[in-house]
């Protein structure tokens, strides 16, 4: 049974205009101790799908429909109080802007104490020992000197790791990291990210990776979920994914990852620009950028079809939708 | 912020063509808070015609009809619908007369304020320099003192030196003085913002380059363009003005006895709550919350109207 | 420590130049000498006053005079009490600090905490009826809420007095009415006037910050790891908005200080408000002067206050260590 089982989330936004659908009727699962990226373009509404998981999302959004079930137990309808025991503990989340994360004026080490104690029943001086120990595990010098330190005495390297210790404080089953490099230079990413796969498979964390990098979760997921204006467009296993992409808008974003070891003419690049939510095309809502279009693809929207180990919502895969005249693509 | 590089159209073009008011609770409230200000005026202004009784004719108070009920009768078949003041004036006039005294003063402090305020902050805004040091210091330190302070020093001090045959005479003007004393600093703030600002466009480059004198420069170029916050800190000042002036009189050193303000008959009216003669200061009372309160919504919505970026509390 | 040098000195300055005016007030107006002795004093006599007060010596040395006059707490004689200002001033004083205090107090009090469950159930009926409440109580001058209060509570229904301090407790220098019944009743209504201004400002302004702050990432991030709920509130929210809150409540004291002089008035309480009151009405001009000093003192005093507690509150503010950043 999977972990996180997302089952037809629907997200609407209340505007002035009207109800807006941010995301629509999104179904992915998420294995215990397995990285799942979340990949698509800013708008796509990863983010969101992170937010409604831990409970977090604030009017005007709200989830309008499909069911969230957590270690087989539904958890979209809990109560505030008893949803609000699960997160640190089972659910917990790393976010993209570790100086905004970190409360400016509590030093860092009654932050990670606070979270502690509100998990465990440890006293003071245990709880500040374990809050050293995690922040020696994420390689920050001197950590118990370190625990009295204020958020903007550090760097913004250490700041995340801070913020990494503060979501494996409680061994949560669940990480959800929302863009947790996205604020840092080049160097710094990777450390950070082979320091979350490190603290997760040593704990058997289950990560859902939230980027719109591709190149970061090529190196880092399992499993990878693209996202497309609120609706899943492919999800399968990394390899598969980077190596045959089925769907039209994955083979799109694979293609324009710049290559350094090939001559490039010029940087690939899929013409137009992702739709806003109020905005979305009928049917296939990426056939208007779509190359390889069908009549059927206004139409109606693709379900989820399968192809060997991955799944895409692309008509190009059923057979049946295909009219005689056309021919399969290169699968 | 609204555009205001140009002269600025009609207050009314402008408040028409801005679209729909966002939440229909509070332009309710607008409507209502304005026709009462209106209607607050017009009392005001006509309290001579409008009034039952003069309540400054000696003569037509009558002492034996002192301290009657409202809806009472007097001795000689008068009717006072709210009831009569200490010395038998009928308590409706008196609140007519005291409301235009309360306005009168409320309007002259606001003005005065303005003028020097928005004069000052031309001057910091346009010269910089020492003019601007000198200028905002003194601003600075004003601005810590609360202004019902400012006043009663300010009123103090005069009555202090002038004697009290003098002071009553001159009351008005000093209390005018002391009031926008303690109000000018915002005005002169602002419009000196608005002044920075302005001074950095082009219009004002090409009208250098032109030769045009600096007087003009600040009459008929600037002045009209930092014109719109001026009219917002007016309206929600003015209430302020009117309570300051009420707590004065309140306090006895305010307006003088012969020219009553709402907060003068609330002071005479208060020696007589103990015996359960509540009118004489609890009906003043609740007509000057009413202006405070109608004033003070009205200048909210001006100001959520005009300039969003100036919300504060 | 460069910023609170150059504070001290501006706060200085503000004290000199209002002791000028304080100076020029006593010197000036009226004539001193008549007030001393009175009219049936002959020509002789008030030569000799004049001589003894010094009044004829340059103007700079009478102000220095009066400058060390102060400083050694020599204020000067009232006109009307025929008693030293200084003795005049403190013995009202613990009147006007209790009064302030017990505001203070109730404003903070019921300020704060409504002012953060505002903030956080931001659709709440209550939360209507209170901000309309607020809207209101702008409106409302102090004066009047102290005689509708008085109305209410002491006239129809009797259950608390509207004159006086009650029954007071002399504790060596200080009077106190805390340690009565009679005198904590009295107490009440004026505190409850005094305060209520104070009140709504307070509600309204740690309103606006808390929202302010509950809009930041920190907060998601405190309550996605699971931190309690009433934790986020009042020690992040609350924490991070009440700096700014500080600034403005402390210096709500100045007006503080204003607004017990209506609320001394309305109610008779014997404190410093009602003396400056007297003062004015019976042009008792050394009280006065005296007041104007005082008042810049205890501003100057607020100021400095503010600039020092501002970096205990907000490590941001604090100068940075010598330790520099870790990369």
């Amino acid at each position: 049974m999977a972990l996180l089982s997302v089952q037809h989330l629907s997200i609407r936004l209340s505007t002035r205009h009207g109800d807006v659908s941010v995301i629509d009727d999104l179904s992915f699962d998420v294995q215990a101790g397995e990285i799942l990226g979340v990949v698509g373009e800013s708008g796509a509404g990863k983010s969101l799908t992170g937010m409604a998981i831990l409970g977090l999302l604030d009017p005007p959004l709200a989830q309008s429909g499909g069911r969230i079930v957590f270690d087989g137990g539904r958890i979209d309808t809990l109560p505030p109080g008893e949803f609000d025991a699960l997160r640190g503990k089972a659910i917990a989340a790393v976010f993209q802007d570790s100086m905004t994360s970190l409360d400016p004026i509590m030093t860092i080490g009654r932050q990670l104490t606070e979270t502690i104690i509100a998990h465990h029943r440890l006293g003071r001086r245990k709880a500040e020992d374990r809050a050293a120990q995690l922040l020696a595990e994420v390689g920050i010098p001197g950590p118990r000197e370190r625990l009295s330190s204020y958020p903007h005495q550090l760097s913004g390297g250490m700041r995340q790791r801070v913020v990494l210790a503060l979501a494996f404080a409680c061994e949560p089953r669940l990480i959800i990291a929302d863009e947790p490099t996205t604020a840092l230079d080049v160097s710094l990413q990777a450390q950070i990210v082979a320091l979350l796969k490190r603290m997760a498979s040593e704990r058997g964390t289950a990560v859902m990776f939230v980027t719109h990098d591709m190149g970061l979760i090529a190196e880092t997921a399992d499993r990878i979920a693209v996202l497309y204006a609120g609706r899943l467009a492919e999800i399968g296993p990394t390899s598969d994914v980077l190596q045959s992409p089925q769907h039209p808008y994955t083979k799109g974003l694979i293609a324009s990852i710049p290559r350094v070891n090939r001559p490039v003419h010029r940087l690939f690049q899929i013409e137009g620009t992702m739709p806003s939510p109020a905005a979305r095309p009928s049917g296939c809502a990426f056939h208007p950028r779509c190359p390889v279009a069908i009549p059927r693809c206004p139409h109606d929207q693709p379900p989820l079809i399968t192809h060997k180990r991955s799944q895409a919502a692309c008509w190009l895969l059923d057979p049946s939708a295909i009219p005689m005249k056309e021919t399969l693509q290169d699968a | 912020m609204t555009d205001i590089s140009r002269h600025s159209p009609s207050l009314w073009s402008r408040l028409l063509r801005d679209g729909l008011a966002h939440e229909l609770f509070r332009s309710h409230i607008a409507v209502l808070s304005a026709l009462v200000v209106l209607c607050l005026f017009i009392v005001a202004i006509g309290a001579p015609v409008l009034a039952p009784y003069n309540a400054f004719d000696p003569g037509s108070a009558n002492v034996a009809d002192a301290r009657l009920p409202p809806g009472a009768h007097g001795l000689f078949g008068d009717y006072y619908s709210l009831g009569t003041d200490p010395q038998g004036r009928d308590l409706l006039s008196a609140m007519m007369y005291g409301l235009r005294t309360s306005l009168a003063v409320g309007f002259g402090s606001v003005a005065l304020a303005a003028l020097v305020g928005v004069t000052l902050g031309l001057f910091s805004g346009y010269f910089g320099g020492i003019t601007d040091a000198l200028i905002m210091r003194i601003a600075d330190i004003q601005l810590s003192l609360p202004p019902i302070l400012v006043a009663l020093l300010i009123d103090g001090v005069t009555l202090t030196l002038l004697g009290r045959s003098q002071h009553d005479l001159l009351a008005i003007p000093t209390v005018i003085l002391a009031i926008s004393t303690s109000l000018w600093v915002q005005f002169a703030r602002t419009v000196r913002a608005q002044v920075q600002v302005e001074k950095g466009k082009e219009y004002i480059l090409a009208a250098k380059i032109t030769g045009v004198g600096t007087r003009r420069m600040l009459t008929s170029h600037i002045l009209p363009n930092v014109m719109a916050p001026v009219l917002v800190i007016a309206t929600v000042n003015l209430a302020v003005a009117i309570l300051v002036e009420s707590t004065l009189s309140f306090l006895g050193v305010g307006v003088p006895p012969t020219q009553p303000s709402l907060g003068t008959l609330v002071r005479i009216g208060n020696e007589f709550l103990f015996s359960g003669d509540w009118w004489m200061s609890i009906l003043p009372g609740g007509l000057l919350i009413t202006v405070a309160l109608s004033i003070n919504l009205l200048g909210d919505w001006l100001r959520d109207r005009l300039n969003p970026t100036m919300r504060t509390l | 420590m460069a910023f609170l040098l150059s504070r001290l000195v501006h706060a200085l300055i503000v004290l000199l130049v209002t002791g000028f005016i304080s100076f020029v007030i006593i010197r000036y107006v009226g004539d001193p000498v008549n007030n001393m002795v009175g009219q049936a004093a002959t020509l002789a006599e008030r030569e000799d006053m004049r001589r003894a007060l010094g009044l004829d010596d340059p103007a700079v040395l009478q102000f220095a005079r009066f400058l060390g006059d102060v400083l050694s707490g020599n204020l000067g004689v009232s006109y009307r009490y025929g008693e030293p200002v200084a003795k005049l001033l403190l013995e009202r004083a613990p009147a006007s600090l209790e009064l302030s205090l017990c505001a203070m107090l109730l404003a903070a009090g019921l300020g704060i905490p409504l002012g953060v469950w505002t903030a956080i159930n931001r659709g709440s009926a209550l939360t209507r009826i209170l901000l309309t409440l607020s809207v209101i109580g702008v409106a409302l001058p102090t004066f009047l809420v102290g005689i509708i209060l008085i109305l209410i509570f002491s006239v129809q229904l009797g259950w608390l007095p509207a004159f006086g301090r009650g029954e007071v407790t002399d504790l060596g220098g200080w009077t106190t009415g805390l340690l009565t019944i009679g005198g904590l009743k009295a107490l009440i209504l004026p505190s409850l006037t005094l305060g209520l201004f104070q009140m709504t400002l307070i509600m309204r302004l740690v309103r606006a910050e808390v929202s302010e702050v509950l809009r930041s990432s920190f907060i998601k991030f405190a309550i996605a790891r699971g931190v309690p709920r009433r934790k986020v509130y009042y020690r992040h929210a609350l924490g991070n908005a009440l700096l700014p809150v500080m600034t403005i409540v402390a210096l709500q004291f100045g007006n503080l200080f204003a607004f017990s002089i209506i609320v001394e008035t309305v109610f008779q309480w014997p404190g410093l408000g009602l003396l400056i009151i007297q003062a004015i009405q019976f042009a008792d001009v050394p009280v006065l002067s005296a007041y104007l000093v005082l008042i810049s003192g205890v501003f100057a005093l607020l100021n400095l206050t503010v600039d020092i507690l501002s970096p205990i509150i907000d490590p941001r503010l604090r100068v940075a260590s010598h330790r520099g950043r870790v990369a």
